[in-house]
């Protein structure tokens, strides 16, 4: 008898745990969406952007929308895989897209201009003296970019919750 | 349903491949397979795996190709098939892979728009599923004579 009343209490237990496991899933995978196809907060850090974006670390929003329809253009700071190792996601404006004529300097003495091919972007910091870009390893296929910053985040203590790279 | 979502997202796809690049593996007029993106995320793709990578020429375009060299590898292709015999050599620079089709007369790959970057793969096929008699898995058997 005692045992009856065991098992009935266990899978009372064992619905409600996994009733909760459920919800805390759903979240998961609602926040996994977002994250990915949305909009998600990123940590990015370096000398390569700035003024425009911090040394130490800034918390931005990006979006990952709008390189999938085509919204990106010249004057947008968009995150890219970087063509040189490709578990690294670097931060850099969009100063040329395909077809444009792009000029920079070599050495403060000697500019050169290139026109960007089809399918590609040419990327640039805005610290031009700190920064790996373009400039190094030429113009970058579109499908590299994963999405477009819009937004700096002040409020960096809520957004520790959600930092990813 | 997130779940599904997601589930077949990581892991893998269904798609349906067209064109003659990739002839013999596949037809010319479309054949179904599964591909998976794990093994591109850790790294455990090679050479003589057929890969479906994002065009770097038109980014909404998906190709399937076979991956010949990684990056620091030394790869000799046929530069015009059609027209001569000239062979060159390159070797792969850091980050990039060099992807060709097994139809070399008839593709467009790395031969025409260079090695490219390594993030670019988006899935590796492991096995055709339609038509039915061509069922079965895509070992590497296809890969061109090392000697030519």
């Amino acid at each position: 008898m005692r045992l009856l009343s065991y098992m009935g209490q266990w899978k009372s237990a064992a619905k409600e745990v996994l009733d909760r496991t459920a919800i805390v899933a759903k979240f998961l995978c609602l926040l996994h969406v977002t994250n990915n196809y949305l909009c998600s907060p990123t940590l990015v850090y370096g000398p390569s952007m700035l003024p425009t974006l911090n040394l130490t670390g800034d918390v931005v929003l990006a979006e990952h929308v709008s390189h999938k329809i085509g919204k990106v253009g010249t004057g947008d700071v968009v995150l890219v895989r970087s063509p040189v190792d490709p578990r690294r996601i670097l931060t850099k404006r969009v100063v040329g897209m395909e077809g444009d004529t792009v000029s920079f300097y070599v050495d403060p003495m000697y500019s050169q201009t290139t026109v960007v091919p089809k399918g590609h972007v040419w990327i640039q910091g805005d610290n031009t003296y700190a920064s790996s870009d373009s400039r190094h390893f030429g113009p970058v296929p579109y499908g590299l970019i994963q999405g477009k910053v819009f937004f700096r985040d002040y409020v960096f203590v809520v957004s520790e919750f959600f930092i990813r790279m | 349903m997130k779940i599904l979502r997601i589930g077949s997202n990581r892991c893998k796809t269904q798609n349906k491949a067209y064109g003659p690049s990739m002839i013999p593996t596949f037809n010319l007029t479309g054949d179904m397979f599964l591909a998976e993106r794990l093994s591109i995320k850790f790294g455990k793709v090679g050479p003589g795996d057929i890969v479906l990578l994002r065009s770097p020429e038109s980014p909404r375009k998906v190709m399937v190709k076979r991956l010949l060299g990684l990056e620091s590898h030394s790869v000799t292709y046929v530069v015009d098939p059609m027209n001569s015999d000239r062979c060159d050599t390159i070797v792969v620079p850091k980050g990039h892979v060099w992807v060709e089709g097994d139809n070399i007369y008839n593709s467009r790959d790395s031969r025409q728009f260079g090695p490219v970057p390594y993030s670019l793969l988006e899935g590796k096929v492991f096995c055709k599923i339609w038509p039915p008699k061509e069922f079965g898995s895509l070992m590497k058997s296809g890969m061109k004579d090392p000697d030519l």
